[in-house]
């Protein structure tokens, strides 16, 4: 048993924890390192505990031989080994709690962040807003390498039916915090590895939730500074505009399948899922008129597309929450259209 | 200890057996009536919502599937997980196991209020049938722990689930009370605390944990119908409510509900050892009293499922702390446990083999459950498979390992006839095997970045995830030989005699099933019950039991 535990032991010591999952935030080493420490305990205490199951229940088997009054020894209690059997794992326990105590405060402690931004759950985007941009960015974060992060962290509250919990979660960061509408959450962490990376929402928050994913860029400070010049000029002149007339349909329809089809039905009015069944959309009175007071028109549906929609019927995300183009957006009014009557 | 000297006429007040069928089989009033009718309706459950399981994985076997749509898929783990807690593993071990076992245990001939007992069990079909009734209104889809505010946006469903719960913790405070006053008042004269079986103490804590603690997750059931019917909003964060409150009540409930689901199993455990090993228990008081520790401390843990939920740190560390010192008495429970196997007569029989496949498993469950009590390793591995793997870890490697031991190890005692051996080795070991092939790989995936709860993932876990569906399916199959063995014994099951292991406590000095009211006279009791080698420790029991022999 000894062999096989220290065989354990180094097996927990050597693992290549990197090949399955990078460490690319600062605190994800000492993170690794802690669970190295818990795993290295555990292997003696399991292979201890299974090994000498097997080995009682083999060698104090009844034998044949033995009267069926035989009985096994009648000690009761050993003090001296329950002693040891207390501190021991007494004294492990007090040092995890230390070790976990020590790593702690480097996701609450105060620190001297580079960036503050913040991170807003949305039913089923991640929006990210960064000091000096006017608009937000969805479920693409960019950040530069090895500048500390403090990133706050809730939910939307825009909308009753919007403001569920969500969880923040960057697996390779070794970071997780619950985005709970109504509460602001600081975390701080250092991306320090070039590379994308997930991000996954771990907080059950409704039909979407299996696909509640985004990605974390982590760039150069040089890249970061180009991106971030790009997305100012994009703000500054209102996004690209949009050609209603050159979509192509077919296309619309996959994208439907794709993105749309979580909260839309393609059929009539009333059936709904999250929002209307979006068939007949340019005929049916039954659709309210949204943007102008009257019928909708393929502009109308662009701009909703463009710019989401809160209000008596729901809310629902604009084209960057949605991870859409302009192009996209006339294929899927193309599309609909042929919806049509 | 002196031997407390009683005079039987004042208990001897016997009310004549019920006649009709009604009152003998439907609204009885006999413990071991209702036991039955308890293992009934929770077997049925559990086949429920096992079913919902394998539903489940059979939608995980492959990424984008399309076996269940995604609003099917949600809804079936928050059905599976919340049928399992509340009507399948507390109702079996209190209901069932407690209401069998502990009476007998005891040296007395019923709980202290029959009636009680009989209307805690009827609260159990109309929860039941609100809770896979709610599927017809829409079920709950946020999990069993049902958060807000999103809880708060679920169809008609979700008030069903409420109003189950809700019955169902009646029915669990109800029993807890009803144990609580039979333990305390109704043991046969001579046992006192130490000489109790260590499954009573278990079921002591047990029902104290169930009378004190389940008040809390009623009130925040009746504040979430409260607020989906009348809008009063308690948990809606845009209307001043808070989301994170639910959290808190909940998990001061269902924290203590961890031990409540375990503590009994421990002590099925802490029967089946001596018995099997055909020696004392090794650490009798040491058993006990970390039952009662484990108990006191359960209810100072509960912010540990929190720990992302944006408390601050202050408040995570005390919860961290007393978190992994509930390792130390779990571990002194283990240890004991191993030790009594100790220079034993070991006789490897069905039962034993199942509390062997406990104390592996379960170990495992406890170790990953410091993995997720030190905050900075769960913020990452909190809501992922990880967790899932561990909860089954504790929940099916414990809770059930220890129920299915019960079984094997009752069943001649509850039915007079006993199970076939083979079939019980062969039920064990498929379900061994592949319970740690459904649930080990878990693990691994929830580390590397699987969340829990969703309908669809990465590709890249595929592999991994149909290997895990593949053993989830001969998981279930293994409960077929179970189902097939206990049909069988019912027809072909040799007669199983008063004392088929050769046990030394006070239900197996009585005949198997026990007769109507249990104890002819009720016995004295003379010294704890697990000394294997020694004349047996009661007055007043008929001396064709007193030779406890094992016929294996």
């Amino acid at each position: 048993m000894g062999i096989i535990s220290a065989l354990g032991m180094w097996g927990v010591v050597v693992f290549p924890i990197e090949n399955y999952l990078k460490e690319a935030a600062q605190q994800a080493a000492d993170i690794d390192w802690l669970f190295r420490f818990m795993a290295f305990f555990s292997v003696p205490i399991l292979v201890y505990v299974n090994g000498f199951i097997i080995y009682f229940v083999i060698r104090y088997r009844t034998r044949p031989s033995d009267s069926i009054q035989a009985t096994g020894s009648p000690i009761h209690d050993h003090s001296a080994l329950e002693t040891w059997w207390t501190i021991i794992p007494a004294a492990l326990m007090l040092a995890l709690g230390l070790l976990s105590y020590k790593v702690l405060p480097e996701y609450y402690g105060a620190q001297a962040a580079a960036v503050t931004m913040e991170a807003i759950g949305h039913k089923w985007d991640f929006e990210f807003r960064y000091p000096g941009l006017a608009q937000s960015v969805y479920n693409d974060l960019y950040l530069p390498i090895d500048v500390p992060v403090t990133m706050d962290i809730t939910s939307s509250e825009a909308q009753a039916d919007d403001a569920v919990i969500h969880s923040f979660w960057v697996p390779e960061f070794r970071i997780k915090q619950d985005m709970v509408p109504g509460m602001v959450v600081p975390i701080h962490f250092t991306p320090n590895r070039l590379g994308t990376y997930r991000i996954i929402c771990t907080e059950f928050c409704g039909i979407g939730h299996s696909r509640m994913w985004g990605s974390v860029h982590v760039v150069s400070q040089a890249d970061f500074n180009t991106w971030f010049a790009t997305q100012q000029k994009q703000s500054a002149n209102g996004g690209p505009k949009v050609n209603v007339a050159s979509g192509d349909a077919g296309a619309g329809q996959a994208l439907f399948q794709q993105k749309c089809s979580v909260c839309h039905n393609a059929a009539p009015f009333d059936q709904r899922k999250v929002g209307p069944g979006l068939a007949d959309l340019f005929d049916d009175p039954q659709h309210p008129a949204l943007v102008d007071g009257k019928k909708a028109d393929p502009a109308d549906v662009a701009e909703i597309l463009e710019k989401g929609y809160t209000g008596s019927m729901g809310s629902m995300p604009n084209m960057q929450a949605n991870g859409i183009s302009s192009t996209d957006i006339a294929n899927l009014v193309a599309y609909l259209k042929t919806l049509h009557k | 200890m002196a031997v407390v000297e009683v005079s039987h006429a004042t208990s001897e007040h016997i009310h004549p057996p019920p006649e009709t069928f009604v009152q003998k089989y439907v609204f009885s009033f006999d413990h071991k009536v209702i036991a039955v009718q308890y293992f009934i309706t929770t077997g049925l459950f559990f086949v429920l919502a096992g079913l919902l399981a394998e539903l489940m994985r059979a939608q995980l076997a492959g990424p984008n599937n399309h076996v269940l749509s995604v609003t099917m898929y949600n809804q079936a783990y928050s059905v599976h997980g919340s049928a399992m807690v509340w009507l399948v593993i507390i109702p079996v071990l209190t209901g069932a196991f407690g209401n069998l076992i502990m009476p007998l245990q005891i040296g007395a001939r019923d709980v202290a209020f029959p009636w009680l007992n009989m209307f805690s069990f009827w609260l159990f079909p109309p929860a039941g049938i609100l809770l896979f009734g709610s599927f017809l209104l829409g079920a709950p889809e946020a999990g069993w722990t049902e958060y807000p505010p999103i809880s708060l946006q679920e169809p008609a469903g979700t008030s069903m689930w409420c109003a189950a719960i809700f019955l169902v913790g009646v029915s669990s405070t109800i029993t807890g009370l009803n144990f609580l006053v039979t333990i305390i008042k109704m043991r046969a004269p001579g046992m006192t605390w130490t000489r109790m079986p260590l499954f009573v103490w278990a079921t002591a804590v047990t029902a104290f944990l169930s009378f004190i603690a389940t008040a809390n997750l009623s009130a925040a059931l009746l504040a979430l119908f409260i607020e989906r019917t009348f809008n009063v909003p308690y948990y809606d964060p845009s209307r001043g409510g808070s989301p994170v409150v639910w959290q808190h009540v909940f998990w001061f409930y269902s924290h203590p509900a961890v031990y409540i689901m375990v503590l009994p199993a421990f002590g099925i455990i802490s029967e089946i050892i001596p018995t099997f090993a055909r020696r004392p228990i090794f650490g009798y008081k040491a058993i006990a009293y970390s039952s009662t520790a484990i108990g006191l401390m359960s209810f100072m843990v509960w912010a540990h499922h929190m720990f992302t939920s944006g408390l601050a740190q202050w408040v995570q560390l005390p919860f961290m702390i007393l978190t992994m010192a509930i390792a130390v008495p779990t571990g002194v429970k283990i240890f004991s446990w191993v030790a009594t196997l100790w220079a034993g007569k070991i006789r490897l029989a069905s039962p034993l083999l199942f509390v062997l496949g406990f104390l592996s498993t379960f170990t495992f469950g406890g170790i990953t459950g410091i993995f997720l009590a030190s905050v900075p390793a769960d913020i990452h591995e909190h809501a992922t498979y990880f967790v899932v793997a561990h909860l089954h870890y504790v929940l099916f490697g414990g809770s059930i390992f220890g129920i299915f031991a019960g079984l094997y190890y009752w069943w001649p005692k509850m039915t007079g006839r006993m199970l076939d051996e083979r079939l019980a080795k062969l039920h064990f070991w498929t379900m061994f095997v592949s319970f740690n092939a459904t649930f080990l790989p878990m693990h691994w995936i929830g580390l590397f970045g699987m969340p829990r709860r969703v309908a669809t993932y990465d590709p890249v876990y595929g592999g991994t995830n149909l290997f895990i569906s593949i053993s989830a399916f001969v998981l279930g199959a293994s409960m077929l030989i179970f189902a097939y063995n206990a049909l069988r014994s019912a027809k072909h099951g040799e007669l199983a005699g008063p004392n088929p292991w050769g046990a030394r406590t006070l239900e197996w000095m009585i005949p198997s099933p026990p007769p109507y009211y249990n104890f002819d006279r009720i016995p004295i009791v003379l010294a704890a019950p697990y000394d294997y080698g020694q004349p047996l420790p009661y007055r007043d029991v008929a001396p064709e039991y007193l030779a406890a022999v094992p016929r294996f």
